[in-house]
Formats: C-alpha cells, sequence, structure tokens
C-alpha cells in the first residue's frame, strides 16, 4: 500500500512542493503580521533610523571646518549618513528575522507549524521568504528616510546625487533583507532570541571591530570575511579590498551558510 | 487508522516508549491510559513526526507523517493546549494554520463555532485564554481540516464538567463518524465513559490494547457473607488452595479474586456453608488499571536490578 503511494512522478512531487511552501508563506505572513510586537519592532527601526541619521548628518556637518560650503562642496552624501546609520538601526530588522523564529520555540508553537507543515525544509524557507521580502520593503522605506533626514540637516554640505542615492537605499534594503535572513537561520539553530541577538551581535560588530588593527594586514583582511563588514563593503562601493559585487556574495553567502544551519538543525533535533 | 511497529524512542539511557506494536482502529474510541511519564505523549509526538523514533515506525494511514502532503486533513491533533504565542489571538494562530494547509478562512469560524468560543473569545491573545479556552482552541485546530484520524493528548485537563461532557459527546461523534479517535488520559474514570477500547502502557510497554469490557473483567471480584465464621474460613481455605485470591476474611465475609461466582457457589454447598451474599463485583477500569501497571512496574525495576 505504501509502496503505491511513494511512486510519484517528479513533476507531482515538485508541483506538491510548491504548493506546500505557499501554503507555508501565507501562514508566515499571517503570524508576523498578528502580532504586535512586529509593528512596534518596525516602529522602534523608523525612529532609529530617522534620529540615527540626524545625529550623523548633525556631526557631518560640524566637523565640516570651511567656513564657505560653495568652496567645499559634497563632502557627505545623503545615502552614506542613512548607510552609516545602520550600525544602530539594523537591531529592528534583526529581531524581525530571528523572532520569526525564536518565538515558536519559546511559546511552543513550533510543534503546531511542524504539524501543520512537516517539512523543515518549507517551513524555514517560508520564514525566509516572508522575512527576506518583509525587510526588503521596510529597507527601502529605512533607507528613504534616512536620506530624507539627513538631507535638510546637511544643508549645503550635503550632496544628493540621484542615481547614487537610488543605489545606496538599494544596497540599504538588500543587506538588511540579508542581515535578516541570517538572523532567522541563527535563530533556528540557537532557539534563543537572546543567545542569537549576542552571536549577532558578536558577528556583526565586536569580532571584526577587535580583529581591525590598523597596523596588522591579516586581521583587517580577516575581518574583511565577517558579513557586517562585508555588508559595509557592499554598500560603500569602497573597491578596498574588494568589489562591492564581492561584498554582497560573502554577505549572501553568510545568510545561505546560517539558514543551511537552520534547516539541518531543525531537521535533525525533535521539536 | 493508525500504525504503531515496534515503535521506540530512548532520550539517552531513559527509554520513553520500548517497542510499542499496536493498530488504532477506525470507528470508535480508542484510550491511551497510562501513569504519568508512561510514554503517551511521546508516543503521539512519534506519530505526528515531531520526535523521530529510535526504532520502529509510526504511520498514519499506512505512511509516515513526514510524507503526508496536507496534513491537517489527514490528522488532527491536540497536543500542548498551552503552545499558542501569547500576543496573538486565537483567531489567528488557527489562520496560520488553516492558510498553511490550503484550508479557506471561513473553516476557521466553522471549527471556532464547533468548539463553543464565540468571537470574544476568539480574539483574545494567548496569554489572556484560560486552560479551559485553550483546550478547546487547540480542539478547534485538531478539526480544522476535517481529518479521518484524530489524537487528543488529555482533552478534559482544565475543562469544567460542561467541558468534559462536550469533549465526550465530541469524541463519540468523530467515532461514529468512523473516524479514528485516539484520547490520552490518566483519569481511568473518564476513559470509561467514552472510551470503547483501551490501549494501556507503562514504562512505554504496551500492558494491554482490549475492549473497555474485556479489562474490566479481568480485575472482577466475588464478594461472599454468611453467618458461620468457621464455614466461611474452611471456604476460604478451599478457594485458596484452587489457586484464588482471598482477601479480608473478617467476620462477617470476605472478597475473592480469581474465581467465578458460580464456582464460590458450587464449593459453598459441597462443604455445607450458609451463605447470605454471594455477588460478582466488577472492578471499575481504576481498580483494572491499578492491577495492570503494578504488574508493569514491578517488572520494570526487577529487571533493571
Amino acid at each position: 500500500m505504501s509502496a503505491a503511494v511513494r511512486t510519484v512522478a517528479a513533476p507531482a512531487v515538485a508541483a506538491r512542493r510548491g504548493e506546500a511552501l505557499a501554503g507555508a508563506v501565507a501562514a508566515e505572513w499571517t503570524r508576523l503580521v498578528s502580532i504586535r510586537t512586529t509593528w512596534w519592532t518596525l516602529l522602534a527601526g523608523v525612529l532609529l533610523m530617522a534620529a540615527t541619521s540626524a545625529q550623523l548628518a548633525i556631526y557631518a556637518q560640524n566637523s565640516n571646518t570651511s567656513a564657505d560650503p560653495t568652496d567645499d562642496r559634497g563632502i557627505v552624501t545623503a545615502g552614506s549618513v542613512a548607510i552609516d546609520a545602520l550600525d544602530l538601526t539594523q537591531y529592528a530588522v534583526l529581531a524581525l528575522g530571528l523572532l520569526a523564529i525564536t518565538t515558536e520555540f519559546t511559546s511552543g508553537t513550533i510543534r503546531s507549524t511542524l504539524t501543520a507543515t512537516p517539512s523543515r525544509g518549507t517551513v524555514l524557507a517560508a520564514k525566509a521568504v516572508v522575512t527576506g521580502a518583509v525587510t526588503f520593503a521596510y529597507g527601502l522605506l529605512l533607507g528613504l528616510i534616512g536620506v530624507a533626514v539627513a538631507v535638510p540637516v546637511l544643508g549645503p554640505w550635503g550632496r544628493t546625487p540621484v542615481a547614487a542615492t537610488v543605489g545606496d537605499v538599494l544596497a540599504v534594503a538588500a543587506y538588511l533583507a540579508l542581515v535578516g535572513v541570517l538572523a532567522l537561520g541563527l535563530g533556528a539553530v540557537l532557539r534563543s532570541a537572546v543567545l542569537t541577538l549576542i552571536v549577532l551581535l558578536a558577528v556583526l560588530m565586536i569580532v571584526p571591530l577587535s580583529l581591525q588593527e590598523p597596523d596588522i594586514t591579516v586581521l583587517t583582511r580577516i575581518a574583511d570575511g565577517f558579513p557586517g563588514v562585508a555588508g559595509r563593503h557592499f554598500m560603500t562601493g569602497d573597491g578596498d579590498p574588494y568589489p562591492a559585487v564581492v561584498g554582497l556574495l560573502v554577505l549572501a553567502g553568510w545568510a545561505a551558510a546560517a539558514l543551511a544551519a537552520g534547516r539541518w538543525a531543525l531537521r535533525r533535533r525533535d521539536a | 487508522m493508525i500504525t504503531l511497529r515496534g515503535l521506540t524512542k530512548r532520550f539517552g539511557p531513559v527509554t520513553a516508549v520500548d517497542d510499542l506494536t499496536v493498530d488504532i482502529a477506525p470507528g470508535r474510541v480508542t484510550g491511551f491510559l497510562g501513569p504519568n511519564g508512561a510514554g503517551k505523549s511521546t508516543t503521539m509526538r512519534m506519530v505526528l513526526g515531531l520526535d523521530a523514533p529510535t526504532a520502529g515506525r509510526a504511520l498514519v494511514a499506512g505512511r509516515p507523517y513526514r510524507e503526508l502532503r496536507r496534513p491537517l486533513h489527514e490528522v488532527g491533533a491536540l497536543l500542548d493546549a498551552r503552545a499558542v504565542h501569547p500576543a496573538r489571538s486565537g483567531r489567528a494562530h488557527l489562520l496560520a494554520l488553516a492558510r498553511s494547509n490550503g484550508i479557506p478562512g471561513r473553516r476557521v469560524d466553522e471549527v471556532l463555532a464547533l468548539a463553543g468560543l464565540d468571537d470574544r473569545a476568539a480574539a483574545k491573545p494567548g496569554r489572556a485564554l484560560s486552560l479551559g479556552m485553550a483546550q478547546r482552541l487547540g480542539i478547534a485546530g485538531a478539526l480544522l481540516g476535517d481529518p479521518p484520524v484524530l489524537m487528543f493528548d488529555e482533552p478534559v485537563n482544565g475543562l469544567d464538567p460542561d467541558g468534559v461532557r462536550w469533549i465526550r459527546e465530541l469524541t463519540g461523534r468523530l467515532a461514529a463518524e468512523g473516524r479514528t479517535v485516539l484520547v490520552s488520559s490518566h483519569l481511568m474514570s473518564e476513559m470509561e465513559q467514552t472510551a470503547g477500547h483501551l490501549v494501556v502502557i507503562g514504562r512505554g510497554r504496551l500492558i494491554a490494547d482490549a475492549p473497555v469490557g474485556e479489562l474490566l473483567a479481568t480485575g472482577g471480584s466475588v464478594r461472599v457473607r454468611g453467618p458461620q465464621p468457621e464455614g466461611l474460613s474452611r471456604l476460604a481455605a478451599r478457594l485458596t488452595a484452587e489457586g484464588a485470591a482471598v482477601d479480608g476474611d473478617g467476620a462477617g465475609g470476605f472478597t475473592v479474586t480469581g474465581v467465578t461466582a458460580g464456582r464460590v457457589g458450587d464449593l459453598a454447598y459441597e462443604l455445607g456453608v450458609v451463605l447470605h451474599e454471594l455477588t460478582p463485583v466488577t472492578a471499575t477500569l481504576e481498580q483494572a488499571f491499578m492491577e495492570l501497571t503494578a504488574d508493569a512496574v514491578e517488572y520494570a525495576s526487577g529487571v533493571a536490578r
């Protein structure tokens, strides 16, 4: 009996996987929007972005010693202010990514989730799709807010070239979507929100910062392999030590590795 | 139909479920009985693919759970009623489950009504639900896909008498519709009223798999009373010699197990003992259960030594 059931053609298997994923994505979307924490987190990120980019723009303006802006125009682009403001603002996005999975473990809902969608890979893929899409769209919004706040504060010392600014906003969105997915994958492995946040803090900030000794090139190169630093090279496009696209690929590699580890952990462990 | 074949789960040195082979048949309520820690919940979790068996298989309709395409249409389960996100409303909780299996949103309202949860209760966040309401929500979730197989883990926990009666009627009705209904409990009296068939486990091992009536008969005894203490003790001695167990042979009478009332009557006649009462006593399920699991516990500790 079971042998007869198992002989299903490959296209049918693919179709049913697609159907299961579509259902799981719809379920994840419902889960995300039905808790107030999501909306508070989004609001917190908006406020953080507005406050941080205003502050950074004021710094940029203050540190400009030229008395006549017409002599020395375009010292700072508004887009770069938005990018710098991410050091702080990204934690709202990280929270969104990791809470998508850790709350399932703390509240025990992971069992009903896995009962409804037994494929661990499908569950995590659905969470990654929703987290990635939401944080990308949210990243666009944050990027625009950062630019909109920076422009008037920078005043004559700011520069807003259209193409470059659009590029900066898109890069911010891509960066946030990837670190959001990284947080999700790590959360699936570690299961605890606090632990996940600590590891993220270490990987994104503490470890690379302590490695970036100006005189020791080897350590700086190692730091360049960390996701936060790679994301920065991608967004600023500084070309040192690698081009922007390599930065993007390194960051994407981290996110993909975290997801793969999360899938492995979900499959291997009892729920 | 739920099929367990040599199902075993070990957590380190502890064997939670030990070589369980049982078929849970459709069309009747099967009570899943055992003391706390007997392995009931672990067994149910393995059926749902949540825990991976150390050995053996758990199949639903002949297939492992993880292979089911839209599992809520095949199996409905209430495991841990408390497992609702503290900030998410009951309705949203059900809606997410429904969407994952392509079940339309109006079915959520149907099962909420079936479970006796009104709009106000369904809008409450998980943290505000009483245990009784959470149980009803969990049962609503189990019914979402209108599945032919249902598993309820301790469904009457936290329910008021009204709710207990509701569960009793609901499980009976679901079984009468031809579904497979497995209800776990440590409350024997509850099972006595709801289940037609019982699977009893202790320390992860199968102790009994039989109709309720049969299990009750195994614990049956005969009450004997008479006016002649001397005659009664002769009768007691004779019964003991025949292998029956005589209990409490005080002045007025005794209770004997392991023998039929007819045989006791025959012996009394043969010995010329006057009897005033000769009553077969049906054991309660609780007694039958205690007797069964006591053996299992002794056996298990004997092995451990």
